[in-house]
């Protein structure tokens, strides 16, 4: 338990000054709500055709943030490595998944320098860059 | 002319409008008259107002038979349009009513007991604290320092987050009014919501995009502590509650993309339970699990509505509620 010690000059009181802030924060947030509300108005977000079980559309996709990995499972060959492909395409993000989970655990020594920041960064552009090309790639595919 | 300034002839005017529109409202005589559309002798063929615009003989404007007297209940059950002018009246008179009541209570007050007056705000404070001495913890809570580094911008991603779910848990509230979880009534209800309900369209926007920016704004937020390597010791635990929430986060979006039961909505399920089905070993059960059965039915529909609508919240609510304790405890985490 390390409770950080703050000075009088670089910290402000809880309230009002840091709630204050808060509020403004939430007052912009609900501010775009509300223009999302009115252009629900002018024009509703609108429902498809009535769901059929025994017709299929063209083209079936998930959700967005699961696009991804629907993308990985579709693309992935049929064997990979003598194993089956659809078991390696849902292993591999549950396995990636358990290990942000634990990444605490895995990367528990203190920061040395900045230079990690930038490492982090990097880090997080690449998988995030992916994520994006795969859910376009499923987007439009 | 020290006494005379704008502001107090601003605060006059204000003053004569406000009384004149008091006086305007509660004389208008056609207030209590429910349908323009209904002719005034077919309400009480005894009585005609000169305003009406009736072709009965003006006679003496005199009151309606005791029978047909306007009620005030019908403006509760709907048989009277005419809301605005009894609130309107009811507001204004009650107010300037209490206003009233306090100034002789607080005259007498002052007087009776030779002191100052204390406010009642400061009378309740005092009463409470009394009792549970709840002031001097709640000061130290309040007046807790917070460093200045966490007014940049992106230490606001987690609260954004935390608001949004607030927006989602109010409209989604709104729209569970009116949803029906069958696979008969789910579609048209949701039509219904679309086309009858007042402002129903702008509560399912709001709820439809709030919940992809919330997702967003969670990824977000992860990547900031990512980055800044704020999940290190000792704040493992905030991390691990805080990748819970994003799962259920994208649960929330799962199992909410289905209520519509739209054609979108169905194929996305019965894709996203096969990927959940393909895990090996527990993929089966989990399939049996989310779909109730092996394939997408009403019994899915009733599911996926009882987590989206109670399962989830809760668990999001618990896991927040620790999420926040923590930070609370530790502080924020301070950047190189």
């Amino acid at each position: 338990m390390s409770e950080i010690e703050h000075t009088p000059e670089d910290s402000i009181p809880f309230f009002p000054d840091h709630v204050k802030t808060e509020f403004f924060v939430v007052l912009g947030i609900l501010a775009i709500v509300v223009i999302i509300g009115i252009a629900g108005l002018i024009k509703p977000v609108g429902i498809g055709d009535p769901a059929d079980p025994l017709n299929t559309p063209l083209h079936v996709k998930p959700e967005w943030y699961f696009l991804a990995l629907y993308q990985i499972l579709k693309k992935i060959p049929p064997m990979v490595l003598g194993i089956e492909g659809k078991v390696v395409g849902v292993v591999i993000p549950v396995v990636l998944v358990a290990i942000i989970f634990i990444w605490p655990f895995l990367d528990h020594k203190p920061d040395k320098s900045k230079r990690i920041y930038w490492i982090r960064l990097a880090l997080a552009i690449v998988a995030i860059v992916t994520i994006i090309a795969l859910t376009i790639w499923g987007e439009v595919s | 002319m020290r006494h005379f300034s704008l502001k107090r002839f601003g605060l006059l005017a204000m003053l004569v409008i406000f009384v004149g529109l008091l006086i305007f409202i509660t004389t208008h005589a056609r207030a209590y008259t429910s349908d323009p559309g209904i002719p005034e002798e077919s309400l009480s063929p005894n009585w005609s107002l000169a305003e009406a615009g009736s072709s009965a003989p003006v006679l003496a404007i005199t009151p309606p038979p005791v029978a047909q007297e306007p009620c005030l209940s019908c403006h509760i059950l709907g048989q009277n349009k005419g809301l605005w002018t009894p609130l309107a009246r009811w507001v204004l008179f009650g107010g300037l009513g209490l206003v009233f009541v306090f100034g002789v209570f607080r005259s007498a007050n002052t007087w009776v007991t030779r002191s100052p007056w204390r406010s009642f705000t400061s009378r309740v404070a005092g009463w409470v604290d009394e009792r549970y001495n709840i002031s001097e913890p709640l000061t130290k809570i309040l007046k807790k320092p917070v460093p200045k580094y966490a007014l940049h911008w992106w230490y606001c991603l987690g609260g954004i987050t935390a608001f949004l779910f607030v927006v989602q848990g109010i409209t989604g509230i709104l729209l569970a009014f009116y949803y029906k979880p069958t696979p008969e009534a789910a579609y048209s209800s949701i039509q219904y919501i679309e086309t009858q309900v007042y402002l129903g369209s702008a509560i399912r926007a709001i709820h439809h995009w709030c919940a992809n920016g919330m997702i967003v704004m969670c990824v977000a937020h992860m990547l900031r502590v990512f980055i800044m390597g704020a999940y290190k010791a000792p704040r493992e635990l905030n991390w691990l509650s805080g990748v819970l929430l994003l799962i259920l986060t994208l649960v929330f979006g799962f199992t909410g993309y289905l209520l519509p039961w739209d054609q979108r909505a169905f194929w996305a399920t019965t894709v996203g339970s096969e990927i959940a089905g393909s895990i090996p070993a527990i993929g089966n059960l989990t399939l049996v699990f989310l779909r109730v059965g092996w394939n997408v039915t009403g019994e899915t529909l009733s599911r996926f509505y009882g987590l989206h609508v109670i399962i989830v919240p809760l668990a999001t609510v618990a896991f927040m509620g620790a999420h926040f304790l923590m930070i609370r405890r530790q502080g924020i985490a301070k950047p190189l």
